[in-house]
């Protein structure tokens, strides 16, 4: 973590914006030709229309400033209309999933002085206009982008550029104000909730002896850490199988199904281990493991579903 | 997720979905009358209307603990929890309530545990509990172990809990819908339902409802450096007083002692209770000076004020963040807590540390500051959780089918200042008893009962009234805003709104109101309330007219309603000629139990009335710690 700064600097903020179009009071005079021909690539039907840009806000920040403080700055001082979740502001209430530089994260644990970008001065286009793509020098490159920032925010300039988006993956329902229910509809599904015969333990006469269900320390440890999901969805973002739009119940779900199956007290492993061995369940998953990057839980959500994988398969 | 239909008349309308309203709703599902008129086929109608999809639920930012005495690490008993909970209020705690708190607090925790909760354990593996500020053994002679714990993060840990088990009923949710109004018949003894905005689509409708519960949560974004999320503008508190109803005791709002610096992030008070201390700019752990006996596990208002006056003393120490700043701050000093300990017992306090000051507590101090936390005040209810008020002549009219639990309701277990780890208990324990209030009062007349016999229900008169007043408000903050949303930047540049209003009301709050304050500094405020910010207030409009997840609307309803309770609370703040636990006058410096062993009542209009306290077994003593 880098030590305090007290220079301001500026940085630019990109965020993609979409205002759906108003609802429409009266039917459509219905065309002769009857419905329009949907699109042969199959696009979704549901999908809003509205009005979709990208607009830029340019702000005074500290490196360390979160991009929430960021947009909370934007929604108070410059443009009250942007939309995006928030609750908590410090990383437990799950409702500030985005896309920062295309990477799902949260809002209030994103830096500024983490995620700025300094745009190369030089055109990034060669000459047909394609963009170059990663070479023997990308490491190189890396590195001086990062000294640049250094530079820049001791010099209290300008530190460059982040692009926030809503979280891929997701029907986006205003700026960046993803609709996330499908992922919480496929958590609900698989009985997410602690299944117990609820047998006490008892004395050798038949007394209750304690009334909570017995779990040593050890037990706890197998799945406290996955009892920490807060279903922000980031790991779903970040799926591409999930995001790309397969019917798949995606890693949030089967994080939720482990936090259970892992857990002593639960009596309904084998009917959980069952329901994931579909081909929209735990088979779909391709262990790409990119939902393991930005788990702000720290859940290595890839190895969760490995571990989970090799259950179901052993059973 | 929303109802794809909306019923005509519900059996229960729950507002708010954190500890207090999930308790309710699976109280009620839980009830053996509901199980059996279930089995008869007879479906309840239930909603838990809440402004958060209820896994977003302020409930999930608790740390440290849940008290009860479980007795699992040391001997306990609840008749020392119930000393506890009185002493700790100050003595302005109805001593019945109290009771039932400390009495019925250990099923609580179990009914938690069964429901999934990750507890930590024992080696032998019951669930673990530790020590709290102001939770001792044998009526105040030594610190207990009494507050049972997930690491630090068992307020997440019970609100998933209880949202999953609420899948598990099938309760019904309209999440991201905002109540605006709690209404009731004419007489004010009848509650008809609620109106309801749905944020996704921007529609307002009128739900009407044979009974509604509030669990709405406190009003932290009062005051500029609070521990509470951004959605707790005291929602429920400020509905019950549109309705015409009063709030008790709302003078009364606890700091927490440790906030993270500016930010205000909570450090849990686990931190001190595993041995963390507060320092001075001198380093000098100051707290051995004002509690010789508990020093840093002293009540929260009593460790707060002594990190104000060592401030006020010239002794305090700037945020090293904004390094020229004021020096309004202290040490937090956790640096004797083994690393290991530290990270097992409190994760959660070093991933804030690292992650939101940039330091590390196993070498750096940590600058902190006390922040709003809770507020002990709110909707009056008796122990089944029906709301009343108090007519002119001072007697209870209760308000039928209304119910209220947890932060914002008072049913005066925290009297002047709250313990911690009794709030999520007070939440879970009086949540699932309004819950069974509710279940009692379905089962005397189910709507789907009705319905079979032929019975149609219209929406009442009122609620009519109150749902189309809504609509025209909300269209008039909306109507201003006709220019496309390009031009926001430059329009909003000399405009005023929402969001600016809520935190100058936040500074302006914590210059006159938090910690300590005067009769002088409280005229201030309230006259700055009645000529600028209640104004303002009234005259905000949206920058959109966008009706898809319009949050100014919401944002504007919300600065509303924390502009109409500020004023309340302050009036109720100016009446009480005293300081008592969490509130504190420089010009009224002593508890004056000849004049004040009693309830405030404040209504919108700034009248208070006053109940005397229910003392049945413990007499006011002194609070020393």
């Amino acid at each position: 973590m880098s030590s305090h700064s007290s220079v301001h600097a500026t940085v630019t903020l990109r965020v993609h914006r979409f205002t759906p179009r108003p609802a429409r009071e009266r039917k459509h005079s219905s065309s002769p030709f009857g419905k329009r021909a949907s699109s042969p690539f199959g696009g979704n039907s549901n999908r809003v229309r509205g009005k979709q840009w990208v607009q830029e806000y340019r702000l005074l920040v500290h490196p360390e400033d979160t991009l929430l403080d960021c947009l909370l700055t934007i929604k108070r001082d410059i443009d009250p209309t942007l939309a995006f979740r928030y609750s908590c502001g410090h990383g437990i209430c799950g409702s500030d999933a985005v896309a920062v530089n295309g990477t799902p994260t949260l809002l209030c644990s994103a830096q500024v002085g983490q995620w700025v970008q300094r745009l190369p001065d030089v055109d990034y286009h060669d000459d047909e206009g394609f963009r170059k793509t990663g070479d023997v020098d990308a490491d190189d490159d890396a590195n001086a982008l990062e000294k640049d920032t250094e530079q820049a925010i001791a010099e209290g300039d300008d530190l460059g550029v982040i692009e926030i988006a809503a979280l891929p993956g997701f029907p986006v329902k205003r700026d960046l104000i993803a609709d996330i229910d499908p992922m919480l509809e496929q958590i609900r599904k698989l009985k997410p909730y602690l299944i117990h015969d609820g047998a006490l333990g008892t004395k050798a006469d038949g007394r209750i002896d304690v009334f909570e269900y017995l779990q040593n320390p050890e037990q706890l440890a197998k799945y406290e850490l996955l009892s920490n999901c807060i279903a922000c969805g980031v790991c779903e973002g970040a799926c591409p199988v999930y995001a790309g739009g397969e019917a798949f119940v995606g890693p949030a779900a089967l994080i939720n199904q482990a936090r259970f199956i892992n857990d002593s007290r639960d009596t309904a492993t084998q009917e959980r281990l069952d329901a994931l061995d579909t081909a929209d369940g735990i088979q779909a998953c391709q262990s790409v493991r990119a939902c393991s990057r930005e788990c702000p839980r720290g859940i290595d959500v890839g190895e969760e579903i490995w571990q989970l994988i090799a259950q179901v398969k052993e059973r | 997720m929303s109802p794809t239909n909306v019923e005509e008349m519900y059996d229960a309308v729950i507002v708010g979905a954190g500890a207090a309203g999930l308790s309710a709703a699976l109280g009620f599902y839980r009830s053996e009358e509901v199980k059996e008129l279930i089995n008869q086929g007879i479906e309840p109608k239930v909603l838990v209307v809440s402004k958060l999809q209820p896994l977003r639920s302020h409930t999930g930012s608790a740390e440290g603990g849940i008290a009860a005495s479980l007795g699992n690490m040391e001997s306990d008993e609840w008749q020392w929890h119930y000393y506890d909970t009185v002493k700790g209020g100050d003595w302005l705690v109805d001593q019945d309530a109290a009771k039932l708190l400390a009495q019925e607090a250990p099923a609580t925790v179990i009914d938690l545990e069964h429901d999934g909760v990750a507890f930590s354990r024992t080696d032998d593996g019951k669930i673990a509990q530790r020590r709290f500020g102001g939770h001792t053994m044998q009526f105040g002679k030594a610190p207990v172990k009494r507050a049972a714990y997930a690491a630090d993060r068992i307020g997440h840990q019970i609100l998933f809990a209880l949202w999953q088990q609420c899948v598990a009923y099938g309760v019904q949710f309209a999440e991201e819908w905002y109540v605006t109004d709690v209404v009731l018949n004419d007489e004010r003894t009848t509650c008809e339902g609620v109106v309801a905005y749905d944020i996704a689509s921007g529609v307002t409708r009128p739900l009407a409802a044979r009974n509604v519960m509030l669990a709405t949560g406190g009003a932290g974004r009062l005051f500029h450096t609070t521990s509470n999320s951004h959605d707790l503008t005291g929602d429920g508190m400020a509905l019950a007083l549109q309705a015409g109803l009063q709030l008790e005791d709302s003078e009364f709002v606890q700091f927490h002692p440790t906030g993270l610096a500016h930010t205000g992030i909570l450090l849990s008070e686990a931190s001190r209770a595993e041995g963390a201390v507060l320092r001075n700019a001198d380093g000098e752990a100051f707290m051995a000076r004002y509690a010789p006996e508990h020093k840093d596990l002293a009540a929260r208002d009593v460790v707060s004020r002594a990190i104000r006056s060592e401030i006020m003393a010239g002794r305090g120490i700037a945020d090293p963040k904004d390094p020229q700043g004021a020096k309004d701050c202290v040490w937090l000093d956790m640096t004797a807590i083994p690393t290991e300990r530290m990270n097992t017992a409190l994760p959660q306090v070093v991933e804030t540390i690292k992650q939101y000051a940039g330091l590390d507590p196993s070498v750096d101090l940590v600058p902190v500051k006390p922040t709003a936390h809770y507020t002990m005040g709110g909707v009056p209810i008796n122990t089944q959780g029906e709301v009343y008020r108090l007519d002119e002549q001072g007697d209870v009219v209760p308000v039928e089918g209304l119910y209220a639990a947890g932060e914002c309701s008072c049913v005066s277990v925290h009297g002047a200042n709250r313990l911690g780890g009794n709030s999520l208990l007070d939440a879970c324990l009086f949540g699932t008893r309004a819950g069974r209030s509710l279940a009692d009062r379905f089962a005397d007349a189910p709507v789907a009962a009705a319905e079979m016999e032929g019975e149609t229900f219209e929406t009442p008169a009122a609620l009519d009234r109150a749902a189309s007043r809504r609509v025209s408000i909300i269209n008039e903050v909306l109507s201003p805003a006709d220019s496309p949303e390009e031009t926001s930047e430059e329009r909003s540049e000399s405009d005023d709104n929402a969001y600016t209003l809520i935190a100058d009301l936040g500074t302006f709050m914590e210059a006159h109101a938090a910690v300590v304050t005067d009769d002088a500094l409280l005229g201030e405020a309230i006259a700055g309330l009645r000529n600028e910010l209640v104004p303002r207030s009234q005259t905000l409009h949206a920058h959109s007219d966008a009706k898809v997840f319009n949050q100014e609307v919401t944002a504007i309803l919300e600065a509303r309603h924390l502009c109409e309770l500020a004023l309340a609370m302050l009036e109720a703040t100016r009446a009480r000629h005293e300081s008592r636990g969490a509130l504190y006058r420089t010009d009224f410096p002593k508890r004056d139990d000849s004049a004040y062993l009693k309830h405030s009542f404040v209504s919108l209009n700034g009248d208070v009335q006053w109940k005397p306290v229910q003392i049945t077994d413990i007499e006011p003593g002194a609070r020393a710690y």
